[in-house]
């Protein structure tokens, strides 16, 4: 097996920097990623602290002013607010989850895990980098003009088009990252299809790369929808065309359709790649083989693949959509519990005689496991029409979000930044502190979220600064907004362990988990140009997870 | 019992030179140029013009991001004509996929415009829409149908390796295309003239977008053909960007049908 | 092959227990005469909802629990030994599980929509009231020359808000009433509402409409009977003193319309 030293293979000519900034190496365009994601994520997480003050009591505060960067208070506390929440949504969705999930992980692991030198269009592969970094950059001009957009992450029509403030912003930063999601998919795809190490079947890939294909397919048909949506919207607003406008023959419900019909399936984008990393982090540290592959890929993926498309409405039961609509959708949004329950047994199945090991990165994929129960199941309520007539626009919706995303997605992405930081960096990131990092941020996200179950039921709106008619629920949003800083503790222990690592983390070899995978087999830690010294190629029987050899007359 | 590991290619006989990607990382600033160009060329260009009302800022904008697509789309290009690839051969998939975003969008631009005027019911066209004449988009379609054969005849030639005969077909192909934008400009140029502009109704908004949306891609089309030119002239055109220049060019074609038929025939 | 059999049977028979519990537990038709509460009956499913979604979520907690504990690795070299599955317990493994969560969805959907269609069922006797969004407030009309700020309505009848905006998009948010729907420039929106015992609470706005979305809420008044009468008289005193004598009590509403948009 290779353990080449990474003296013998690396050509250290040339400046670094340079090689950093212009590279259109996967593996470092992966690192870009993260780095922009987690940037992304800090002020995003910076502009919920904002808020959880704002609502700690009922009345204002007008704190948040601050944190929009309004210090002279030029705007009204509520617009403040709302600048606020748009940004901290539209960040954390589009400049934060997507892009850590189909641009770091995806750009790291897929091209290693297949056996391939890279992708198949390295350079395109850094034009989608740096169109979702521009992305970012016209995102935070938020701060620095004087029309913030204040729209919200829906950007729903009419507001956003007689709002005076500066929709364009949102419209494009949806049309840069959305172009970087296209052209990710135009490379991911292609590479899946055509770059398997030699000898690769379908059925040998591990789990993530499957997600990472779905999750493609969803942005390659479904982002080009919203980017026409958004895009009406500019012409709209500054155009003076009336495609949202019911007084001149357009449709306000039309955006919300388009809108969803997106995003929507954007939830699997991040949903899938994200279930996909805890199926390879918990196939690994549990030394063990994916329980029933086929059902979970093509029962539980190519499923979820199959029925995205036909639930948006559920995002629109209180729009007043006609009833035929809303019962097909219903039951399909149901049976999405079909798909996502064949993926738990199967990653349930994984730890089955398992030989457990337990690690930082392990742990955060345990936590997962049980936030994907809270998450995912409180989202069937929501999709029963009659319920969400109650509990639609409330925080309950926020708690099911926050639960599914919000915590279990993002914590796959800390789990795997864990789990691939001896091979991103040579160095280990598990320490006491990343462990207490970790239990603080599990104590901090139960005592925000929770809370917010519970007033929603009891009525708590949605994107409320001022709630006076609900006095009752200022003890909750106390407890919320402390979680909030619990878990701005655990961030930046997190953070502040991961770059104390990447320079002075102790020493790993190229495979400390003794995995099967060919990213830890065949490649050293931290991979050079090319990936792997010799190229790679697999046998029939060869799979990413084959911990014991099996009889395969018998099977 | 036989392990089963992912094998190291027996015999791999090439030294690790001439294995693709190399052994040494790989840069380009083509990208982060073309990706901030766009950022300044658009996004800003169209906030400091339209939002801010600032148009000194605007051209300042456009005149940075400019020059930036441009150096970087060349760049890109040269690179692609010396450099090797990670894998040949699989540019026509990846436009395919590409294409399949691009339908999507003309679908989302398309159902905005059926929602409407199927809800518009009788009262369409909108008062305030002047007659609009189907003799030039005829014309259109046979100008950009007769381009997409053109084009197809260049491909054919530049196989039989006849450089000269490629490059007048390629050239020939762009003229037909330039004669379609042109007849584009001459129809914009009339309507707004009798006050039809996008702000105008319904049909304008939904006419406008849609032609638009579809004449900007054939701008795009022509710029690919104005690099299989340069490409040619100054050699190392490579096979593949001829190749998806024409799967480009066919689907901006077919998707002409669409347009055609649904603005100007429904 | 036999085997093959068992599972599907298995699945099959799995679908048909749950499917029938499904029919049996779906909400029998109001009794004739009264009134179903639709406020009520939300409460009653979702707290059935709640059990379903604790006892789904409980078994895989547990299980999760239990493999955590059981499979930790014994010795730093120790590797997983689960067997690979065969074809029919591959099957197995995936269609009974796929027809028990199916059943279940079916279960839920069955019940949802049961309710939503009495959500939807506008009483005969509704009492109409005509409502406007606009930013940041909501005006009523009472369809007879009344229009007020607040929403005030007699107890024991039944109550139908038709709903158009102004501006932007609004969302007549009644929690105690369990019942929202967006309120749509250019389209006509509804929902009844049943006020059972006399109880002042709030509307609140709902869906996102700018810098005072969260203030956009006014007081919404069950009285009893006579009581409303008597403020309903008040009002069209002072509106047109000359027609204080018209009916105080506005018309009943039509059966309920599908959407109109
Ligand atoms: C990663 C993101 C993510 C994921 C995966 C999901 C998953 C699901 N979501 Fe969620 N959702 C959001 C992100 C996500 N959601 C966001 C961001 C919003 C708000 C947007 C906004 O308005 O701003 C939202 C809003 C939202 C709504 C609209 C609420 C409203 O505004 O009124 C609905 C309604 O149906 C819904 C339903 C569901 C369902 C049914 C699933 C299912 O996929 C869940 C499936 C999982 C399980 C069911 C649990 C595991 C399965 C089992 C244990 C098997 C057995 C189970 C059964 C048989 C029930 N979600
Ligand atoms: C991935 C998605 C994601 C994530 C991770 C989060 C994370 C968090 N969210 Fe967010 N949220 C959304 C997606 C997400 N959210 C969306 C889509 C909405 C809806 C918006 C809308 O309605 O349109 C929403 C709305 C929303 C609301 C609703 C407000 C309202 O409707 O009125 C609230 C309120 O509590 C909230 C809170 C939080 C909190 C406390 C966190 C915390 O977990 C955040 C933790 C992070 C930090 C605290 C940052 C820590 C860093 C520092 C302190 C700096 C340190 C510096 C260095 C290390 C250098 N969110
Ligand atoms: Cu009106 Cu929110
Ligand atoms: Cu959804």
């Amino acid at each position: 097996m290779t353990t080449a030293t990474s003296t013998d293979f690396h050509d250290k000519s040339g400046s670094t920097l340079k090689e950093w900034i212009f590279t259109t190496d996967h593996k470092r365009v992966g690192v870009l990623y993260l780095v922009g994601a987690i940037a992304a994520f800090i002020v995003a997480g910076i502009m919920a602290l904002g808020i959880r003050l704002e609502q700690m009591s009922p009345g204002e505060s007008g704190l948040i002013n601050y944190f929009v960067l309004d210090f002279a208070k030029t705007m009204p506390t509520g617009t403040a607010y709302n600048v606020a929440l748009y940004f901290h949504g539209a960040a954390m969705i589009l400049a934060f989850l997507i892009p850590a999930l189909t641009g770091f992980a995806a750009n790291y692991l897929v091209p290693l895990m297949i056996g391939a030198p890279d992708v198949a269009f390295p350079r395109i592969n850094a034009l989608s980098l740096w169109l979702f970094w521009a992305g970012i950059l016209v995102a935070l001009m938020t701060f620095f003009v004087t029309d913030k957009p204040d729209i919200m992450w829906t950007g729903y029509p009419p507001y956003s088009v007689t709002t005076t403030a500066n929709t364009a912003l949102y419209v494009f930063t949806v049309h840069l990252i959305g172009f970087s999601s296209i052209l990710g998919a135009v490379n991911f795809l292609v590479t899946i299809i055509y770059m398997r190490a030699p000898g690769m079947g379908w059925d040998q890939m591990n789990i993530f790369v499957w997600t990472t294909f779905a999750a493609f397919m969803i942005q390659i048909v479904f982002v080009p929808v919203l980017a026409s949506a958004v895009t009406l919207l500019l012409f709209d607003k500054y155009m003076g065309t009336g495609f949202f406008d019911p007084t001149r023959g357009g449709d306000v419900l039309l955006y919300q359709n388009l809108f969803w019909f997106y995003s929507h399936p954007a939830v699997y984008v991040i949903f899938l790649p994200a279930v996909g990393l805890l199926f390879d982090i918990i196939a690994t540290q549990a030394r063990n083989h994916v329980f029933n592959y086929k059902a979970c890929v093509y029962g539980g993926i190519i499923g979820i693949l199959a029925i995205t498309g036909e639930v948006w409405i559920h995002h629109l039961y209180i729009a007043g959509m006609p009833d035929w609509l809303r019962i097909g959708m219903m039951v399909s949004t149901l049976l999405i519990s079909v798909p996502v329950g064949l993926l738990l047994i199967s990653l349930w199945g994984t730890m089955y005689k398992g030989a457990i090991h337990y690690n930082v990165s392990m742990w955060y994929a345990v936590v997962c496991l049980f936030l994907i129960l809270v998450g995912g199941l409180t989202g069937i309520p929501l999709a029963i029409t009659s319920m969400t007539v109650h509990l639609s626009e409330t925080s309950f919706v926020h708690a099911h979000f926050h639960f599914i995303m919000g915590l279990m997605a993002t914590f796959a992405v800390f789990s795997a930044v864990y789990h691939w930081f001896p091979k991103i960096t040579g160095r280990s990131a598990d320490s006491a502190i990343a462990k207490w990092a970790l239990w603080i941020k599990v104590i901090g996200t139960q005592v925000t979220f929770w809370p917010l179950f519970i007033i929603g039921v009891q009525g708590m709106p949605r994107r409320y600064w001022d709630y006076a008619m609900f006095p009752q629920f200022e003890t909750y949003h106390t407890i919320a907004t402390a979680g909030a800083f619990l878990i701005a503790i655990g961030v930046i222990l997190m953070v502040g362990g991961w770059v104390w690592s990447a320079f002075y983390g102790p020493k790993t070899d190229s495979n400390p988990w003794k995995s099967k995978s060919i990213e830890w087999t065949h490649a050293e830690s931290p991979p050079g140009p090319g990936n792997f010294p010799k190229p790679v190629a697999v046998d029939p029987y060869w799979t990413p997870y084959n911990y014991i050899e099996w009889d395969h007359d018998k099977y | 019992m036989q392990q089963h590991v992912a094998l190291d290619v027996a015999g791999h006989g090439h030294s690790s030179a001439d294995h693709a990607g190399g052994h040494h990382w790989e840069v380009s600033w083509a990208p982060m140029a073309i990706s901030f160009g766009t950022m300044f060329l658009v996004p800003l260009t169209f906030v400091f013009a339209l939002v801010y009302k600032m148009p000194l800022v605007a051209i300042l904008c456009a005149g940075i991001g400019t020059p930036l697509v441009l150096a970087g789309i060349a760049r890109w290009v040269h690179e692609g004509a010396t450099q090797p690839s990670a894998i040949s051969n699989v540019s026509p998939v990846g436009v395919g996929v590409f294409i399949i975003g691009e339908i999507f969008i003309f679908l989302g631009l398309f159902a905005s415009y059926w929602m409407m005027r199927l809800s518009a019911g009788d009262a369409w066209p909108p008062p305030g829409t002047p007659h609009i004449g189907t003799t030039l988009p005829i014309i259109m379609t046979f100008i950009l149908v007769g381009s997409s054969i053109t084009y197809h005849k260049a491909e054919e030639l530049y196989e039989h390796g006849d450089k000269k005969g490629f490059l007048t077909w390629v050239v020939i192909s762009m003229v037909l295309g330039a004669a379609f934008l042109g007849c584009t400009i001459y129809e914009y140029s009339h309507l707004i003239h009798q006050n039809f502009t996008p702000a105008t109704n319904q049909f304008s908004a939904a006419f406008y977008s849609l032609t638009g949306f579809h004449g900007s891609h054939v701008i795009v089309g022509l710029a690919c053909f104005l690099f299989v030119i340069i490409g040619a002239l100054r050699g190392g055109l490579h096979k593949m960007f001829v190749k998806v220049a024409g799967i480009y060019w066919h689907f901006v074609d077919v998707v002409w049908f669409f347009v055609a038929s649904q603005v100007y025939f429904w | 092959m036999l085997k093959r059999f068992e599972t599907l049977i298995t699945a099959g028979a799995a679908y048909l227990l749950m499917a029938g519990i499904a029919v049996a537990g779906t909400p029998h038709a109001a009794a004739p005469g009264g009134i179903k509460n639709p406020a009520h009956e939300w409460n009653i499913v979702w707290e059935e909802i709640l059990w379903d979604l604790w006892i789904v979520g409980g078994i895989f907690a547990i299980v999760a629990i239990w493999l955590l504990v059981k499979f930790r690795a014994k010795s730093p070299d120790q590797v997983g030994s689960a067997p690979p599955l065969n074809l029919d317990k591959a099957l197995a493994w995936a269609l009974v599980p796929a027809a028990l969560f199916m059943a279940d969805d079916f279960l839920l959907a069955a019940k949802g929509w049961s309710l939503w269609n009495l959500q939807r069922t506008v009483p005969a006797n509704a009492m109409e009231v005509k409502v406007t969004g606009n930013q940041w407030y909501f005006e009523y009309d009472y369809g007879n020359g009344v229009t007020d700020t607040d929403l005030t309505v007699p107890v024991g009848r039944p109550v139908v808000l038709r709903m158009t905006s102004n501006d932007v998009i609004h969302s007549f948010g009644l929690t105690e009433y369990r019942v929202k729907e967006d309120i749509m420039p250019g389209r006509i929106t509804h929902i009844w509402f049943y006020p059972d015992k006399p109880v002042e609470t709030a509307v609140v706005c709902v869906e996102f409409c700018g810098n005072s979305h969260s203030q956009m809420t006014n007081a919404v008044k069950a009285v009893p009977q006579a009581d409303f009468d008597a403020w309903m008289a008040k009002k069209l005193e002072k509106k047109k003193p000359a027609a204080a004598a018209q009916p105080a009590a506005p018309a009943a509403a039509e059966p309920a319309k599908t959407q109109t948009p």
